[in-house]
C-alpha cells in the first residue's frame, strides 16, 4: 500500500476510479449548410461575436478600474482577436467554399491560428494560444444552442486529477460525476476550494505525484486527513467502508438534524449557511437551517463569466428567497475583490504579489453605478419573496453606506412608480474586514442595521503580509481578537447585531474565542455547519466568557491557541 | 502606396501588448497596411495575423500602406515603434 500527503481543501472520504482531467475541448457540430443556411449562419456568429465583445468589454472596465492596466491588456488582444477582420473573412471563405457550418468553420480557422502560433520559434507567441483558446471557447459558447457544451466527458464516478482546477471547472463538471479532487496546485482559500466545500466534494492540493494517479485503477481519497491511499489491500478497503458510505449518505444533505439553536446553557445562539449558488441552495432544508448568513452574490458572475443582468439576478435571488421560505437571507452585493475577478476571468495573476491594497468592496460598485444599481433593483424586486437583508462588503467609510441607501431610496421611487412590489423592510449591514473602519464603527453604527464580520478578511488586513498561509493559523492572532471585541462593543453600544461570517467560526477553537468576546451569532460554510452545529450544542457561554479577558490580554497567537484548546479539552471533549 | 521599414528595438518584439497597439493604431487609418517580415505579409490591422508573425525583437518589418492616408499611417506606425508601443 502506498500513502501520500496533501493539504485538506474540503472535507470527506470517497473511493473509486480516476478521471485525469484536462481542460475541456470543445464540441463542434459537424454538419454542411446549404447556400439557403448561409445568411443565418454569418448572422448568428455576427450575434455571438457581438456578444462575447460585451462581455470583455465589461470585464474590461472592471479589471481596469479595479486591477491594472498590465491585466486589462490581456484583455484587450481578446477583443482584438475576436473580431479580427481577416479572421472573418476567413471564416465566411471556408463556409462559401467548404459548405461547413459556422461553428464549424470558425473553429478550423482558430484552430488555424493556433497551430501557426505553436510553430513559431519563441515560448512567448506559443503561449498566446491559451488567449486563442479562451476566445474560441467563448463565442463558440455563444455559438451553441445548447450552453453545456463545455462538460468533460467523465463516464461514470470518478475522483478527479488535475494540475489544477478552476472555479468554473467546478461549476461545469456534473457533480453526480465528480466524487473528490486532487490536484497539484490549490488553496484553502482558493476559489476553487470554496466551490469544492460548497458542493460538498473532498478535495485534497500540494500532490506532486499526479501522474502516477492519473494511471491507478482505484483510490481512496481521505480528505479528512489529507491522505491518498493506493495499492491498497481489501483489508483496507473494507476498514474504510463504513465512513465512506456514512460519509455518501451525508453528501446529498446539509445536515441530517435541525441546525441548534442555543447552547448548552440556553443561550439563544444563530448558526447560519455561506452560500453563493442557486444550486447550493437547493440542498438545503429549510425546517433544518436558520437561514443564509451571507450569500455570495458575486459567485453569479463567476458561474457565467460574466456579470448577469438585472432580470437575471432577479430570478437567482427570488429563487433563492422562495427556497428558504422566509428564512432570513443576507445577500452581500458584488465583492469583486481582485481574486474574484481574477476567478471568474480565469485567468492567472500575472505576477504574485500579496499586497491587496486594491481592493473591491462597496467602494467599488460605488464608483459603477450602473452594477450597483442593476443588483440592488434585482434585489428589491426579489425581496417580496422572503426574508431579504442586504450586506456591503469592505465598508471603508460610513459615506459609502449612505450613499449606497440613498440609491435604494431612488431605485424604491422608481419601482413604486412603475407599481412593482418591493419590501420595505430589508435589513441593511455592513460588513467589518479592514483596519481603518475599526475607527469609524460608531460613526457606521448609526446608518446600519448590523454588522458582519469577515473574518478572512480582517486578517488580511491586521496582520497583513505576515498572515499565514493556512488561514487557520490567522483566527488566533491576538490583533484579530482585539479588533472582534472592538466590533461587538461597538455593536452593542448602538444596539445592533454583529455576526461572524468568515471561515474562523468553524474552527472549534476560534469559537469558543469569538464566543468568550460575546457573538452569539455566526455563519459557517455548509459542510462545517454539522459540526459547529454540535459545538455549539455543548458550549457553556458563562464560562466561556470567563476567557474572555484572558484573550484580551495574552499577546502572542500560540498562547491563546493553547488557551482555546484547553478549555476545549476540559469541557467540550 | 508607400512602403518603410521600421525597426523593432523593444524587449520582447511584437508580442501581445506591442501587437495589440499597433493594430489599434493601423486600424485607425483608412488604407490598406501590411506587415511583412521574413517573407511573409500579413494585415496590419489583424491582431491574429500579426502574433503568428511572432516578429522578435531586434527585427526589421516592412510597413506598406496604400490608400488615402497612406503616408500618415506608416509615419505612426513608425513613430510608434521608436516610442517602444509607449510601454517601456
Amino acid at each position: 500500500m502506498k500513502k501520500i500527503k496533501g493539504v485538506k481543501i474540503s472535507p470527506g472520504v470517497v473511493s473509486g476510479p480516476v478521471f485525469y482531467f484536462e481542460r475541456v475541448k470543445i464540441s463542434v457540430p459537424g454538419h454542411f449548410i446549404g447556400d439557403e443556411d448561409f445568411d443565418s449562419e454569418i448572422e448568428r456568429f455576427n450575434t455571438a461575436v457581438q456578444k462575447s465583445k460585451d462581455e470583455l468589454t465589461q470585464v474590461r472596465d472592471l479589471v481596469l478600474d479595479h486591477l491594472d492596466e498590465e491585466h486589462a491588456r490581456i484583455i484587450d488582444v481578446q477583443l482584438l482577436a475576436i473580431q479580427d477582420e481577416d479572421m472573418i473573412k476567413a471564416v465566411r471563405e471556408l463556409m462559401l467554399r467548404e459548405k461547413k457550418n459556422v461553428t464549424w468553420a470558425y473553429f478550423e480557422v482558430m484552430d488555424n491560428y493556433e497551430k501557426l502560433l505553436l510553430k513559431t520559434y519563441s515560448k512567448f507567441f506559443k503561449e498566446r494560444t491559451s488567449d486563442l483558446k479562451d476566445i474560441k471557447k467563448r463565442v463558440i459558447h455563444h455559438l451553441s444552442p445548447k450552453k453545456d457544451i463545455l462538460q468533460p466527458e467523465i463516464l461514470e464516478p470518478s475522483i478527479i486529477i488535475a494540475e489544477k482546477v478552476s472555479p468554473s471547472d467546478l461549476i461545469h463538471i456534473d457533480h453526480k460525476l465528480m466524487l473528490g479532487i486532487i490536484t497539484r496546485y490549490g488553496g484553502v482559500d482558493s476559489h476553487a476550494g470554496i466551490l469544492a466545500r460548497a458542493f460538498r466534494v473532498p478535495y485534497i492540493s500540494n500532490i506532486e505525484v499526479i501522474d502516477e494517479l492519473a494511471s491507478c485503477k482505484e483510490i481512496i481519497l481521505d480528505a479528512d486527513n489529507g491522505t491518498i491511499l493506493l495499492d491498497f489491500t481489501d483489508d483496507i478497503k473494507a476498514s474504510y467502508k463504513s465512513r465512506i458510505r456514512d460519509f455518501r449518505r451525508h453528501r446529498g444533505k446539509i445536515i441530517s438534524g435541525k441546525v441548534a439553536n442555543s447552547t448548552k446553557d440556553g443561550t439563544p445562539y444563530h448558526i447560519y449557511i455561506n452560500a453563493g449558488f442557486v444550486d447550493e441552495v437547493k440542498a438545503m432544508d429549510p425546517a433544518l437551517i436558520q437561514g443564509i448568513g451571507l450569500f455570495r452574490t458575486e459567485f453569479l458572475c463567476i458561474e457565467r463569466n460574466s456579470i448577469p443582468g438585472e432580470d437575471e439576478q432577479f430570478k437567482a435571488y427570488r429563487n433563492v428567497l422562495k427556497k428558504m421560505k422566509g428564512l432570513p437571507v443576507v445577500f452581500r452585493v458584488f465583492d469583486f475583490g481582485r481574486d474574484k475577478l481574477l476567478a471568474m476571468l480565469d485567468i492567472e495573476l500575472l505576477q504574485e504579489d500579496h499586497l491587496f491594497d486594491e481592493w473591491g468592496g462597496i467602494g467599488f460598485l460605488l464608483d459603477n453605478p450602473a452594477i450597483l444599481k442593476a443588483q440592488l433593483r434585482a434585489l428589491l424586486r426579489a425581496s417580496v419573496y422572503g426574508n431579504t437583508q442586504i450586506m456591503l462588503p469592505l465598508v471603508m467609510f460610513d459615506e459609502e453606506v449612505i450613499l449606497t441607501k440613498n440609491m435604494l431610496e431612488a431605485i424604491k421611487m422608481e419601482l413604486r412608480k412603475a407599481g412593482i412590489p418591493f419590501s420595505d423592510n430589508i435589513k441593511l449591514g455592513a460588513m467589518i474586514e479592514t483596519s481603518s473602519v475599526l475607527d469609524e464603527l460608531d460613526e457606521l453604527a448609526k446608518h446600519v442595521d448590523f454588522f458582519s464580520i469577515g473574518t478572512n478578511d480582517l486578517a488580511l488586513y491586521l496582520i497583513g503580509s505576515g498572515r499565514a498561509l493556512d488561514l487557520t493559523k490567522n483566527y488566533y492572532h491576538p490583533k484579530i481578537f482585539q479588533a472582534i471585541d472592538k466590533i461587538v462593543k461597538a455593536g452593542k453600544k448602538a444596539g445592533i447585531p454583529v455576526d461572524v461570517c468568515g471561515e474562523m467560526a468553524s474552527d472549534p477553537y476560534a469559537l469558543i474565542g469569538l464566543t468568550a468576546l460575546g457573538i452569539r451569532s455566526i455563519s459557517v460554510s455548509s459542510s462545517a455547519l454539522t459540526a459547529v452545529s454540535d459545538e455549539v450544542s455543548k458550549l457553556d457561554v458563562k464560562k466561556c466568557s470567563e476567557l474572555a479577558d484572558t484573550i484580551l490580554s495574552t499577546d502572542n497567537a500560540l498562547a491563546i491557541y493553547s488557551i482555546l484548546k484547553k478549555f476545549h479539552q476540559d469541557n467540550l471533549e | 502606396m508607400i512602403t518603410r521599414n521600421i525597426k523593432i528595438i523593444n524587449k520582447h518584439g511584437l508580442h501581445t501588448r506591442p501587437a495589440t497597439a499597433f493594430v489599434t493604431l493601423a486600424s485607425r487609418f483608412k488604407s490598406d497596411i501590411f506587415l511583412i517580415y521574413n517573407g511573409v505579409r500579413v494585415n496590419a490591422k489583424s491582431i491574429l495575423g500579426l502574433l503568428v508573425l511572432a516578429v522578435e525583437p531586434g527585427s526589421t518589418v516592412t510597413v506598406e500602406a496604400d490608400g488615402v492616408d497612406e503616408a500618415e499611417a506608416v509615419e505612426s506606425l513608425d513613430k510608434l515603434a521608436q516610442n517602444k508601443f509607449n510601454l517601456e
